[in-house]
């Protein structure tokens, strides 16, 4: 196994691709919070006064709350007034109306991830909501989306423009002091997306998010909202990348969905955020607060994730099912390496009749690394013939590291019916000769028979984002076998 | 921040002082470790289900007085009994086998007693169970059961604990079981209570397993409706021991069982067997954990529960796979039964791995009678009622048969026949 050590350890030196710092002129905040911060904040963003008092009352449940301790990961205390929050590409004067007027710096950088913004938006028909530190710089094909009746628009202006919408929505499904972070996120939140698509109206193409987190030490708090009226349908999708940075930089984001009678709401995510170096130095912490409300009957929400960024991951894309013969999903395969930790799942909170939902949990976890399963499925007394199937398995690669599961399983009714199985494995020795034996290298067979781990969550998700997730995960994993 | 109960000191008072110094060293040491001990509340994660129905009053605090009173169970084997926690030597029979030893704490000579002092306590996690803890700073008396190398004791030795709960107060059981090499022992703890008066049982029994010991350990839990009952068993395994314990355990006020196994050498096996039955109001709790600490260990657990009527069943499973533990199985099954809208189950079943070469899996389920299944037996002419039991038995019989003693076999299924006479009713 000399030759594969070699490979491995050249791999390991392999720098993170997406490392690079853009070299605009921010406009920053000082660090540190307090009231006023909030006002400012609210101020820039000429935010109605129901805003700003929905922000405080947050900010002073926010005082109160105890950072949570019972997650499955390791890290030193956050100190929240070394961070700034808010941080903005100048020239706000003159905002760009078009592809054209964006500056060209940070065109470039969407390049250089990948993100060929006027062209993939063009050629594969999907509207780019890009969020650029806390402000959102360009939206592309914004008209066909009006045409439609959809509105898809950067969550500061949905607050001047449909205040009405917001106050109704915003909070609705992750109240303000719901947790540490989500109080925290509805104090200072910058931006994020605002999605409402109109009764009986299927969205005319996948709606998507490019987050990426710029400036160092800011914090970023996006806040998303999606709300499908009655008959409609949504996909959206939301990726993420942030550059280099030594320093840990937090990410407290909270996502509200909302989907009425018959609605159905596809969200899928791949994040592949910084996760430090491979001493664990660096990197995202990802807080993050995901939760879809299917309020009307026969409503449906999906959540699709590819996890393999971020220092530490704290999530959990959740489900309350309250509407009849309503179903909730959840994918997800979650990849740690180095010194990551992960302690992600979903809760499926099962309140009216006939309701149902599907777990598919795939964690991966290699090098030093900690991947955790937490999920909650909970049934109450009105659940009435509900059901869940939940399978999480766990992959290990390497004998340093570590795969929990923590399923809450809660029933308050007999005739829901709940089935929970988890598996433990490796990537058999078995496998690996039969790879190998065929002459595949053993990186490429490592990657082939994690890929065929992932399959049934990959199908899940949008085309472009499945090859996307599958060429992610064979970045990630190199390096891990030999 | 809301400020959270403590537990009352007078909790931490113990009656007597009757034992060798180094065991009453042990208990102020653990008294004083407690002094500011917090109540577990629905924020405390391994009460996070049961913590409701802890109701501790300061007047239950006083130990329970020895009532000397015969056992009414008959066994078939060696038997110790325990009043209110309190060993009456009068109406036990101690075994009169060879390699075989019985001694009570307070006749223990000093080096024995430090020897002890040394060990008690250390087969369990210390803040997973506070009450043991409780336990450790109040008994005022217990059992050393030691087994020589390759003794095999040709009867099951019974320890019945009765508890008298004629006045409010409580009782604390204390058992240390030291197995010596290749030895091999059947030990059966039964708890029964009778009057009426809120108590609280507090009990933990310890196992070493030295190399190659095999030990099986029954545990029927039936006191009565206004007795709480909170026990600790901590098992320690050395090299190719094998553990097996069969828990059936009836519905009360609270009812806590805490179950920790350590499996400390190669080959070590453990199989734990759980039945919980609960109906009216009636709370159950069974807390297991399983520690791989060495590798090429085997373990293997299933629990049931059925809940009936308004009653609450939890059960919380950990397996823990330490670095080192490769080549472990471990494999953890949980179903249960839920019969009645008003009764509720909560189950987690936890994995915690840190080693890549082994085979773990767990599964659980919550569901309630199939109704295919009832309609077949009703089609075959069985009365409904008849087919609810019959399908009710079926789903915990494969454990109950496995129970290796008969007159357990035997007690346990008249409960559950009480039980199934109770919560089906002639359509």
């Amino acid at each position: 196994m000399a030759t594969t050590d070699k490979e491995v350890k050249e791999l390991i030196k392999r720098e993170y691709e997406h490392g690079f710092v853009t070299e605009i002129e921010s406009d920053t905040f000082e660090p540190g919070l307090n009231e006023d911060v909030i006002r400012r904040l609210s101020e820039i963003k000429q935010e109605p006064e129901f805003m700003l008092e929905w922000r405080l009352k947050a900010y002073r449940r926010w005082l109160e709350m105890d950072e949570p301790e019972w997650a499955h990961v390791d890290f030193p205390k956050v100190d929240y007034d070394a961070i700034s929050y808010y941080s903005a590409p100048k020239k706000k004067e003159d905002m760009p109306q078009s592809l054209d007027d964006v500056d060209p710096e940070l065109l470039r950088t969407y390049e250089k991830l990948g993100i060929p913004l006027h062209e993939r938006a063009k050629l594969a028909g999907v509207a780019v909501d890009a969020v650029f530190d806390s402000v959102s710089v360009a939206t592309t094909f914004k008209e066909p989306l009006e045409k439609a009746g959809v509105i898809f628009c950067p969550i500061s202006e949905a607050v001047q423009k449909y205040p009405e919408l917001v106050k109704k929505y915003l909070g609705s499904v992750v109240p303000a002091g719901d947790n540490y972070f989500a109080a925290l996120n509805s104090a200072v939140f910058s931006d994020g997306s605002f999605v409402y698509i109109p009764k009986g109206v299927r969205c005319p193409m996948e709606l998507s998010t490019y987050f990426r987190i710029n400036a160092a030490n800011t914090g970023q708090f996006e806040r998303t909202l999606i709300i499908a009226e009655e008959g409609s349908y949504v996909s959206y999708l939301e990726g993420c990348t942030a550059p280099m940075r030594d320093e840990n930089q937090l990410h407290a984001a909270v996502v509200e969905l909302v989907a009425l009678d018959d609605a159905q709401i596809k969200y899928s995510t791949v994040q592949n955020w910084y996760p430090g170096d491979e001493n664990g130095k660096g990197g995202i912490y990802n807080f993050v607060t995901k939760r879809g409300a299917c309020i009307g009957k026969n409503s449906k929400i999906s959540w699709t994730q590819v996890e393999t960024g971020s220092a530490i991951t704290w999530k959990y894309p959740s489900c309350v099912l309250r509407g009849e013969n309503s179903v909730g999903e959840f994918y997800s395969v979650a990849l740690t390496h180095n010194y990551q930790q992960a302690d992600t799942g979903t809760k499926m909170i099962h309140l009216g009749k006939n309701t149902r939902s599907t777990i598919i949990s795939k964690g991966i976890s290699a090098g030093r690394s900690s991947n955790a399963y937490r999920g909650l499925v909970k049934f109450g007394p009105g659940a009435e013939g509900a059901r869940n199937f939940t399978q999480c398995d766990s992959l290990l690669i390497g004998d340093r590291c570590g795969a929990h599961t923590f399923p809450y399983i809660e029933s308050k009714n007999k005739s829901a019916i709940v089935e929970h199985e988890a598996t433990t494995s490796k990537v058999s020795d078995e496998q690996m000769f039969l790879c190998r034996q065929r002459g595949i290298d053993p990186e490429q067979a490592v990657s082939m028979i994690v890929n065929g781990f992932c399959k049934e969550v990959f199908k899940e998700l949008p085309m472009e984002f499945a090859v996307e997730a599958g060429k992610l995960l064979e970045v990630s994993l190199e390096g891990s076998v030999g | 921040m809301k400020s959270v109960p403590m537990l009352s000191g007078a909790f931490l008072q113990p009656a007597g002082q009757s034992l060798p110094d180094p065991l009453l060293a042990v208990r102020n040491e653990r008294a004083a470790a407690l002094a500011d001990m917090p109540m577990p509340t629905r924020k405390t994660e391994n009460w996070k289900y049961s913590s409701k129905y802890l109701k501790l009053t300061e007047d239950m605090a006083a130990t329970l007085p020895a009532t000397e009173k015969a056992s009414s169970l008959d066994v078939p084997g060696y038997r110790i009994v325990l009043n209110n926690g309190a060993i009456n030597r009068a109406d036990s029979q101690y075994p009169d086998q060879g390699g075989i030893t019985v001694q009570h704490f307070s006749d223990l000579d000093a080096d024995d007693a430090s020897s002890l002092a040394q060990k008690l306590g250390s087969t369990l996690d210390a803040e997973q169970t506070q009450f043991a803890q409780i336990n450790s700073a109040r008994f005022e008396d217990g059992l050393l059961i030691r087994l020589a190398a390759n003794t095999v004791l040709d009867k099951p030795l019974f320890i019945l604990h009765e508890t008298a709960a004629t006045q409010n107060g409580s009782a604390f059981p204390r058992i240390f079981v030291e197995a010596g090499t290749n030895s091999e022992m059947t030990l059966v703890e039964a708890y029964v209570s009778e009057g009426d008066s809120a108590a609280l049982v507090d009990t933990v029994t310890e196992f070493q397993l030295a190399d190659g010991a095999n030990i099986t350990s029954i545990r029927l839990t039936m006191e009565g409706e206004t007795v709480q009952h909170i026990g600790a068993t901590g098992v320690l395994q050395q090299r190719n021991s094998r553990f097996e314990s069969h828990c059936v355990g009836f519905g009360g006020p609270l009812r806590r069982h805490d179950l920790q196994v350590r499996l400390e050498g190669e080959g070590a096996e453990t199989k734990l067997n759980g039945v919980v039955v609960t109906q009216g109001k009636q709370h159950y709790d069974n807390h297991t954990s399983i520690d791989h600490v060495a590798a090429h260990c085997n373990s293997e657990e299933t629990y049931r529960n059925i809940a009936a009527d308004q009653s609450h069943a939890v059960f919380n499973g950990r397996i823990h796979i330490h670095q080192d533990a490769q080549k472990s199985n471990a494999d953890m099954n949980n179903k249960n039964l839920l019969l009645s809208n008003g009764a509720e189950i909560d189950t987690k079943p936890e994995l915690e791995i840190y080693a890549d070469d082994v085979k773990c899996a767990h599964g659980a389920t919550i569901g309630q009678l199939d109704e295919t299944s009832v309609f077949y037996l009703v089609s075959r002419g069985i009365g409904r009622r008849q087919a609810n039991v019959l399908l009710t038995m079926a789903f915990i019989n494969e454990l109950v048969e496995q129970i290796p003693v008969e007159a357990v076999r035997d007690t346990a299924q008249a409960r559950l026949n009480d039980f199934f006479d109770q919560t089906f009713q002639e359509a």
